[in-house]
């Protein structure tokens, strides 16, 4: 650094982020004066338009609110939260303003000319035109995906249940103790374990088998001896072209014990017409499975056709000559192709079906009953909170609950998504 | 790296400075204080406000409109209303409506809600004379009444009743046990005499609390959620009872989510000859066609009649309100017999006034008068927020009792601790 200070014979640059401390003035001292103007500007609006919002907003989300008559705890979170993304936004245009300013400077203790207006402009649409192109769907993003994240995760350290509920109380932050309670009160902790234990059940069941089943037939259809290929592979596409609720709800009524048809015409072929499909958790637990499979299926099923037919032909013709047998092509080309190129797709199939609530919900409400927990018998997790909730106002704590949860997916997801060789640099092929 | 303590040393301050912004109370509330104050006319009510805003249940509103005229008249304010879904979207839009000052004046509910809205803050209060409360059935003021506070006038009353296919039956039984006798003889294979979903506690209330049973226990008008009475032997017996109709008559089919659907498809098919259900069932079966009559629930083994959950809808005053007195008179006035009575002409809905119910043109009604006695029987639904926790446990509950999966006396004892746990969790020490 040392040797470095000796060769600037000016200080423009400490001078120009010393006034630029006043955003600006930096770019006026550089004697860019559109960009100073225009920082100023910006910096000006911000403080007119936020000036309230940022006073307010940060004794807001830090006290939320001291006098139930005049303070509403969630808004006063929200626009806390707002408050931060705002200040945070303006920090970032600061910081962009001092290191403008200090570059420049620096350009001409070096005795470079500061760029013109013209190369300014040419600047921002050359090298800025992807980040202008981001700019409003990133702030839409900070919106619509990170606002509400940021208030569930704030919401989890927060009392807030129907005895908190503004406008006639106030929600107060508790630290980690809706997390404590989860794991500490009895019924909570038994009801969330086995939750819990058939969440990891139903991911791995039904998805396990919808790709299963859907690579099966992909590669069942894809062998040439097959007539009607085309017919048929629409034939299994189909279930994924009707709406899964309707579908949903068309299941439960065909199970339906008494007037359902799978007990009616289908199993009294057998003689099993009295399976209790809805009230008994073992049965509704395979039939839950057996309709997700039917409904996952078909997306498998239309990916890995498409991913066999880039296959190349000499692959399995090398494997002729060498004399393998058809599961030995299946084991060591197939399959390893297929996993190649669509595992990051199969991996969201987990982390999907272990938020599934549509089924859950649509089929049999989480049910049927069991004794002595307070979930039904098939409800995952996401279900058990929706029902939580609903029932019983605990909004701060379904938001601990959610952040669990959250984190098992995220955890799960990530830990696979780098075992998985898609992600790593090395050529398959 | 110490650059780095300092921006972050200099953040926190300036974080504890703007969070020690807070905003000036004083103000705020004197020159409120005195703008209402100013504002008061000679005979204590406040200067009247321009309009008034209304929430009513979906396609209810024809009902209204006679009364609204009449008030704009007689007042001079006037009043808009607004139709929603009052099971759940008028409390969601009162949740964040309220608060930010562009919600409803006067708003209808369930009663059942009232409890969580009035704890919430969203709900006033209603100071009127005994003079207006007078004009209603007991059963329907206990129901709006939260915490020995009268949180609204009722606006019409409903609750299962028995509904029978006239094709099938010629007149509705006189007890229980006629028509389980019936149910055993009538039709074949597929078809049955009569369905309940006891399985779902809201239709299972009626033989739990007909044979002794009580969710809360009503001391001087207060519940007490600390007294559940679903497991004393009446409810048990109860139970009992229930579970006998399951293992004889009812079919599994009608057990869990979607049985009500399947009882209501089996109805309209003629494959049932009867059914529990409530009011809201008239309109499909009218749409059918179907000759039906409606009578009062018969009477059950032990001599006494089956108490209905009544579900009483109500007018309210949000607690948001600029205007709330004049909310209260337009309350009063809507809710008055002679304008409950035009509503009850236009939207079929039974207000509990009792002049009304002997006035003929409830009286001569079949199906109204039906509706009108059975409520007199039932007993109004818990509104206290407790309410909530008892649901679940009890259709689970109840489920395992359908299925024979559980005796009575297991699966109520177990529901009754779940509600106590569930209680102890989620409503204490607030």
């Amino acid at each position: 650094m040392g040797d470095q200070e000796k060769q600037y014979s000016t200080n423009h640059r400490k001078i120009a982020l010393a006034l630029s401390i006043i955003p600006g003035f930096g770019q006026f001292y550089n004697k860019q004066w559109m960009k100073g103007l225009g920082f100023f500007i910006l910096t000006a609006s911000f403080f007119i338009a936020f000036s309230d919002l940022i006073q307010f907003g940060f004794w807001g989300l830090v006290t939320l609110g001291t006098d139930p008559t005049y303070d509403h705890s969630i808004t006063l979170l929200v626009e806390g939260i707002l408050t931060v993304i705002v200040t945070v936004l303006g920090l970032a245009v600061y910081i962009l303003n001092l290191r403008d300013a200090f570059k420049v400077g620096k350009q001409r203790d070096l005795n470079v000319a500061p760029n013109s207006i013209r190369q300014q402009y040419q600047n921002l649409v050359g090298g800025g035109f992807p980040y202008l192109m981001m700019t409003p769907g990133f702030l839409l993003l900070i919106f619509v995906v990170i606002f509400p994240i940021l208030f569930v995760i704030l919401l989890s350290f927060t009392n807030y249940n129907l005895y908190n509920s503004p406008p006639a109380n106030l929600v107060d932050w508790i630290g980690f103790q809706n997390f404590l309670d989860i794991f500490q009160i009895p019924i909570w902790r038994e009801t969330f374990f086995s939750v819990l234990a058939w969440t990891v059940i139903w991911t791995f069941g039904a998805t396990t088998l919808q790709i299963a089943l859907g690579i099966f037939l992909a590669v069942l259809m894809n062998q040439k001896e097959i007539k009607f290929q085309k017919i048929i592979r629409t034939i299994f596409i189909l279930p994924w072209a009707v709406p899964a609720f309707v579908s949903i709800l068309v299941f439960a009524g065909m199970f339906n014990e008494t007037f359902g048809t799978i007990n009616n015409d289908i199993l009294a072929l057998f003689g099993l017409e009295d399976t209790p499909w809805m009230t008994d958790p073992a049965y509704t637990k395979f039939a839950l499975i057996m309709i997700q499979t039917w409904l996952g299926f078909p997306f498998i099923f239309a990916m890995v056709t498409g991913v066999l037919q880039s296959i190349p032909n000499e692959l399995y013709e090398a494997a002729d000559v060498d004399g393998a047998t058809i599961m030995q092509k299946f084991k060591n080309i197939t399959l390893p192709l297929v996993l190649y190129a669509t595992a990051p797709i199969m991996i969201t199939q987990y982390t999907f079906n272990f938020n599934n609530f549509n089924v859950i919900f649509l089929f049999n409400g989480g049910g049927p009953a069991v004794a002595g927990q307070n979930a039904g018998g098939t409800d995952i997790l996401i279900s058990w909170i929706y029902n939580l909730t609903m029932t019983s106002a605990q909004y701060g704590k379904a938001a601990a609950i959610t952040m669990i949860l959250s984190l098992i997916v995220i955890t799960v997801a990530l830990w696979q998504f780098r075992r998985t060789k898609s992600f790593q640099e090395e050529d398959m092929m | 790296m110490k650059k780095w303590l300092y921006v972050l040393f200099i953040t926190f301050l300036a974080v504890g400075l703007l969070a020690a912004c807070a905003p000036d109370r004083e103000e705020e509330s004197s020159s409120e204080g005195s703008s209402s104050e100013g504002s008061s006319s000679e005979d204590g009510m406040p200067e009247k406000p321009e309009k008034l805003v209304i929430w009513e249940d979906t396609d209810k509103g024809v009902g209204l409109d006679p009364a609204i005229e009449s008030f704009e008249e007689e007042y001079g304010i006037e009043v808009e209303y607004e139709e929603m879904d009052m099971a759940s979207t008028i409390r969601e839009r009162l949740r964040l409506d309220g608060p930010a000052g562009t919600g409803p004046d006067v708003l209808t509910l369930p009663h059942d809600q009232i409890g969580q809205l009035a704890i919430e803050g969203l709900l006033a209060p209603l100071n009127v004379d005994e003079s207006v409360t007078g004009i209603y059935t007991d059963a329907s003021v206990q129901a709006q009444t939260y915490d020995g506070q009268l949180y609204g006038l009722p606006k019409a009353t409903e609750t299962p009743v028995f509904i029978y296919n006239k094709e099938h039956m010629e007149e509705a039984p006189e007890t229980f046990e006629e028509l389980f006798e019936f149910s055993q003889e009538f039709g074949g294979d597929g078809q049955y005499g009569f369905l309940g979903v006891w399985d779902d506690f809201y239709h299972a209330n009626a033989v739990i609390s007909g044979f002794g049973g009580y969710v809360f226990n009503n001391e001087d008008g207060t519940l007490n959620p600390q007294d559940i009475g679903l497991n004393n032997e009446g409810a048990i017996e109860g139970a009992a009872y229930i579970q006998k109709w399951y293992d004889e008559i009812f079919p599994n089919g009608i057990i869990g989510e979607n049985g009500g659907s399947a009882k209501d498809g089996l109805f309209q098919d003629g494959d049932a000859a009867s059914i529990q259900d409530g009011p809201w069932a008239f309109q499909a079966l009218n749409d059918i066609g179907m000759d039906y009559g409606v009578a009062p629930l018969p009477e059950l083994p032990n001599g006494d009649y089956p108490q209905t959950f009544i579900g009483v809808k109500g007018w309210h005053v949000s607690a948001q309100s600029d205007h709330q007195e004049w909310a209260t008179e337009l309350v009063k006035w809507i809710a008055n017999e002679e304008n409950a009575k035009v509503r009850y002409e236009e939207t079929n809905e039974i207000p509990p006034v009792t002049a009304l119910i002997e006035d003929p043109v409830i009286a001569d009604n079949e199906r109204a008068s039906a509706v009108a006695i059975q409520s007199e029987r039932g007993v109004p639904m818990p509104n206290i927020p407790e309410m909530s926790e008892v649901w679940g446990p009890m259709a689970d509950a109840l489920q395992l009792i359908a299925t024979g999966e559980s005796t009575p006396e297991d699966a109520l004892n177990e529901a009754v601790e779940t509600i106590n746990s569930q209680i102890e969790l989620n409503h204490s020490g607030n």
